[in-house]
């Protein structure tokens, strides 16, 4: 196409020229006729959008919105060096009620979401990409999430430990000679929840951003919920003491201050990982104690978590705690699958021996 | 699964409450209910839906629906005093694993959902009605 226009112009050019030079008044006429009829059989005068003279293409990303295929905006002059987080915040220029951390990308009706650090250029199949937009929802960001879902069941417990008139019948509640067990259920559910909070503000590296604000809700209610369900029967006046007594009590203690530790060393050990950049290998155990279930296990901070919440419910003795561990488990066992799938893709000399979360088990 | 509850861990636990008016209630509206909507199955396997069953599947139920909630929470009602007397499925504090449970607030906070779930269902139910039977009108006027 090129080619084509190329001596179309000059061609013209040198018609005018000719029929200009030739004669005057009558030639005026077929001179015009001559150049409209070139005109019209040398098809499109403009050039393609890609053919500039400039040296750098830009794009042109058509935002469609996915379910009614109605066109939302046109978002032009997109360099090619640009990923689609910068396609994402012009677009929110022109619609500013669209932040990009809302904004799904698709470039297929039904397909998966567009990555922000993918390359306009790797999308392109010609100058115009077509992308389809579905709003993701109010997102809120991962720290807030974690720093409320962890803040609740720190004051809820509080708030059952000092044994408040409207919850617990009062004069029971002064009566009742408290096992030390309960005073220690305190102490290690608040070390729990404070560890948590800590880690969130210092240590965690969030890769992801953000999370619509449904996740949050659902995240919380939960906690709470049994949070304030545990916290309840704990802090009961007739709560009944583990049956096997304090060594029970001692043994449980012993084992939810060693998982606490190990899950806060390996977080430490993860987030040191991320913060250095390099991602290429997967942490391996170190001098640290705590760390050698890495050569075990891929998901190590999960194991120590739910080490911590079965040794909760042991030194408590209580039915509630059980099945609040027992939903953890379940929960965090979905989670260290996907993990684990996802190291086994991403590091190529990963060794194929290792369970997900607990050792040798799943 | 609402059915499976009343069933079982009401109308069958609870012997008192059988011989109450309710129960009649809602048993006839399932009873009605369910032979409408398996007879409409059983024809859409055989291709050969007439219209009668699914203008009934999806008009009676304006009546039958509000009429077998009615039966329910009335025979809950009727069962709470029984289960509160005779202390059924519920154990109390202290325990040797700190646990409790009150069926008697229990089958109070089930009567309680009834409020949210029951418009939500109802009005999901209408849409669908118009959404299927307006089809139907177009379906046969293109004919």
């Amino acid at each position: 196409m090129y080619r084509r226009h190329k001596p179309s112009a000059t061609e013209k050019r040198n018609f005018a020229a000719h029929g200009v030079g030739l004669s005057l008044p009558q030639n005026d006429t077929r001179s015009f006729y001559s150049l409209s009829q070139l005109v019209l059989s040398a098809g499109h005068l403009r050039q393609p959008p890609v053919l500039r003279h400039s040296k750098i293409t830009y794009f042109e990303v058509e935002i469609l919105d996915a379910q009614s295929k109605k066109q939302i905006c046109i978002v032009d002059k997109v360099p090619p060096s640009s990923t689609l987080l910068d396609v994402k915040h012009k677009f929110h220029k022109t619609c500013p009620q669209w932040y990009p951390s809302r904004v799904g990308l698709q470039l297929e009706r039904n397909g998966p979401y567009l990555k922000d650090s993918v390359s306009i250029q790797s999308l392109a199949v010609s100058s115009i990409i077509t992308l389809y937009f579905t709003d993701l929802g109010q997102q809120v960001s991962w720290t807030t999430v974690f720093l409320t879902e962890y803040t609740g069941p720190l004051l809820i417990y509080l708030l059952f430990y000092i044994r408040l008139a409207s919850i617990y019948n009062e004069q029971e509640s002064t009566k009742n000679f408290r096992h030390p067990v309960v005073h220690l259920a305190c102490f290690c559910h608040c070390i729990h929840y404070i560890r948590n909070l800590l880690e969130t503000l210092f240590v965690h590296k969030f890769s992801g951003g953000h999370t619509p604000l449904k996740n949050m809700i659902k995240g919380c209610a939960f906690y709470w919920g049994f949070t304030s369900w545990i916290a309840y029967y704990i802090n009961h006046p007739r709560y009944t003491p583990p049956t096997y007594g304090n060594r029970q009590v001692m043994f449980a203690a012993l084992a939810f201050l060693i998982c606490e530790a190990g899950n806060h060393f390996i977080n430490v050990a993860l987030a040191h990982q991320n913060h250095s950049g390099n991602k290429s290998y997967f942490p391996s155990p170190t001098y640290n104690p705590f760390t050698w279930l890495f050569a075990l296990v891929s998901c190590p901070n999960y194991t120590y978590e739910i080490g911590s919440w079965i040794s909760f419910t042991v030194m408590t003795q209580t039915l509630p705690v059980g099945v609040f561990a027992f939903l953890m488990v379940i929960q965090m066992s979905l989670w260290a699958q996907k993990k684990h799938k996802m190291y086994l893709k991403k590091y190529n000399t990963y060794t194929y021996r290792k369970a997900a979360m607990i050792p040798f088990i799943l | 699964m609402s059915r499976v509850f009343l069933t079982w861990a009401v109308t069958h636990s609870v012997k008192e409450v059988q011989s109450e008016d309710s129960v009649l209630l809602f048993v006839v509206a399932w009873t009605v209910t369910e032979i409408i909507r398996y007879s409409f199955y059983t024809f859409n396997l055989l291709n050969h839906l007439p219209y009668l069953i699914k203008w009934a599947r999806y008009t009676l139920f304006i009546v039958l629906y509000p009429m077998g909630v009615l039966g329910e929470l009335l025979t809950i009602y009727a069962a709470l005093p029984f289960v509160r007397q005779s202390g059924l499925y519920s154990i109390s504090l202290p325990n040797k694993y700190n646990f409790s449970f009150d069926y008697y607030t229990f089958l109070i906070l089930v009567m309680i959902s009834y409020i949210p779930l029951f418009p939500q269902l109802y009005f999901h139910m209408l849409h669908q009605r118009r959404k299927v039977l307006s089809h139907t009108e177009e379906h046969k006027k293109s004919e």
